[in-house]
């Protein structure tokens, strides 16, 4: 059955739409992250044009980000204040984001930037949760433990100075590196269509050293509240989110999320790094060799001042 | 519709030096798509007769047609990739101010054998004439690298179509065209032209316009999305919490 999408100006098949949401959206609810990078290159793919794909996968993450930060409160393992901090900083970083990718539209390079960007921090988080991985699989089978954190041991970044407590996350460190990280992820969301979740859980994990309990709840506040954003800006200025491409990706997204979280919570923490380490190196690894491989066709058409 | 192309064709026909040339009359079987939510292509035949009366002459070569349905017209920019770094990345563009988002030609004979170039030109049919900078020439336009890259996707998006053939005479006099429109058919306005040839010489043309737009539902949300962005996007949003919401409500389990 096909849907005529009233933005894209295309028709897609539903069950396709809903089926993508729902395999996606089962990796997310398993891993923990929101699915934007493999959700967005999945739907340009299908032939939506980058633009409204981009536009669009934000409200997908609104969506799903939601119905996660919803669980994670009932649990109590939300971080506010850091997530708020991570919100407010993605925020500004998002306008930067938007705006940058209307200008990057407008010269023809926006395809190998976001190329560029999906290898370089796909390709690098992928291979250090993969290594990662491996070493605490290996470290457990010799039956060496792993050294564990121990209370007031902190990277040389937590010492910056403009200290503020973080009581839920019991932590006491500078809130430059958490604007800069909130900023960061913010910007990249809304250039790549991305929630970010897959970056900012490790930078939570190994350079804040926020507890791995607290992490995934707060990445989702500050994902929600980032992409909400990135979802009214991409509508506001660029008028690229079609509401019944998003909402029919959202429908299969929460629902395949559901079940991806039962199985995520039957697997092992490392295993589950070591398989979702390896997921995002190979969507990096697969950008980097259409980069670099010689295109079939070397030409493109676009419509003048983009779209 | 009828009238003016009538009045169009007769005009056509005394401003020619044959005086008592032939005239064309048209007609499209429809003047409005509608795409609505389960569209997926749809179609236009276009209609017409030749009209002779006592004095026309009698042509030693047969009646040939042409039909091109033309979508409306947009500045575009091919762009060639190029080897820098050991990435390939655009470099080296082209503009093609105002051609169209959607040509499709349909003919009663390969289109070699209609006209000749010079004649073509002069009118801008077929792709190879077709004007990338302005108004039809009495030559056959120039043709850069990135003019050809355009004509040679928009063939393969399925937007440029040539279906040489396609035009069938049910009798001597009337002729049928029909046209299919592809599920990616641009929206906006539309002009078919129908042109008669006979022996390589142009006898008579009609142009008529007609529209593809969104239907009733998907015209709403598009005017939406583009006089209340803000609206919009805020509406979004709140869908999007909404059915967040509801997923973590249905499939609560404690």
């Amino acid at each position: 059955m096909d849907l005529y999408l009233p933005i894209a100006e295309m028709p897609m098949n539903l069950f396709l739409l809903l089926g993508m949401g729902a395999a996606v959206g089962f990796l997310s609810g398993m891993f923990g992250v929101g699915g934007g990078f493999l959700l967005t290159p999945l739907l340009i793919f299908s032939g939506i044009s980058p633009a409204v794909a981009v536009a669009s996968v934000s409200s997908q993450i609104v969506a799903n980000s939601a119905s996660g930060v919803l669980a994670y409160l009932r649990k109590k393992t939300v971080d506010l204040k850091l997530g708020l901090y991570l919100t407010l900083s993605g925020i500004i970083g998002s306008a930067i984001g938007v705006w940058v990718y209307g200008a990057l539209r407008g010269i023809g390079q926006l395809d190998v930037v976001i190329a560029l960007c999906y290898v370089a921090f796909l390709g690098t988080i992928g291979m250090l949760m993969a290594v990662e991985a491996i070493r605490a699989i290996l470290a457990k089978r010799r039956g060496t433990p792993l050294p564990v954190r121990r209370p007031g041991q902190h990277s040389w970044i937590a010492g910056l100075p403009l200290r503020v407590r973080f009581h839920r996350s019991r932590l006491y460190i500078s809130a430059l590196p958490v604007i800069a990280l909130g900023a960061s992820i913010g910007f990249l969301g809304a250039l790549l269509g991305i929630g970010g979740g897959f970056i900012m859980v490790p930078a939570l994990i190994y350079l804040l050293r926020v507890p791995t309990t607290i992490v995934i709840g707060t990445t989702l506040l500050q994902t929600l509240g980032t992409m909400a954003f990135t979802t009214f800006m991409q509508s506001a200025t660029n008028q690229t989110v079609d509401v019944i491409l998003g909402l029919a990706l959202m429908v299969g997204g929460v629902v395949g999320a559901q079940f991806g979280a039962r199985v995520g919570q039957s697997l092992r923490g490392e295993t589950l790094r070591l398989l979702l380490g390896l997921l995002v190196l190979s969507v990096g690894l697969r950008f980097a060799v259409d980069l670099v491989a010689r295109p079939a066709e070397l030409y493109s058409i676009s419509r003048m001042g983009g779209g | 519709m009828i009238v003016r192309a009538l009045l169009a064709a007769a005009t056509l026909a005394f401003a020619s030096p044959h005086l008592h040339a032939e005239t064309l009359v048209t007609a499209l079987s429809t003047e409005r798509v509608s795409i609505e939510s389960n569209f997926t292509g749809s179609g236009v035949v276009i209609f017409g007769t030749v009209e002779r009366d006592r004095q026309t002459v009698a042509r030693a070569d047969p009646y040939e047609i042409v039909v091109t349905l033309t979508g409306p017209l947009r500045s575009m920019v091919a762009r060639r990739k190029e080897r820098v770094a050991g990435i390939w990345i655009n470099r080296a563009s082209g503009e093609l101010p105002r051609v169209p988002s959607f040509l499709a030609i349909a003919t009663t004979a390969p289109m070699a054998d209609v006209a000749g170039n010079r004649v073509r030109a002069g009118q801008g049919l077929g792709f190879d004439m077709l004007p990338t900078r302005g108004l039809p020439d009495a030559l056959p336009p120039v043709r850069t690298e990135f003019d050809a890259a355009f004509l040679r996707l928009m063939q393969k998006e399925g937007l440029f179509t040539l279906n040489e053939g396609r035009v069938e005479f049910l009798s001597p006099q009337l002729f049928r065209a029909p046209i299919d429109l592809p599920a990616n058919v641009p929206i906006g306005w539309y002009t078919a032209t129908v042109y008669l040839f006979s022996g390589g010489v142009l006898l008579a043309k009609t142009t008529q316009d007609f529209s593809i737009l969104k239907g009733g539902f998907e015209q709403t949300i598009t005017d939406l999305a583009h006089r209340r962005p803000a609206v919009y996007g805020l509406a979004t949003v709140i869908v999007a919490c909404f059915t967040g919401w509801l997923a973590g409500v249905a499939f609560r389990r404690d």
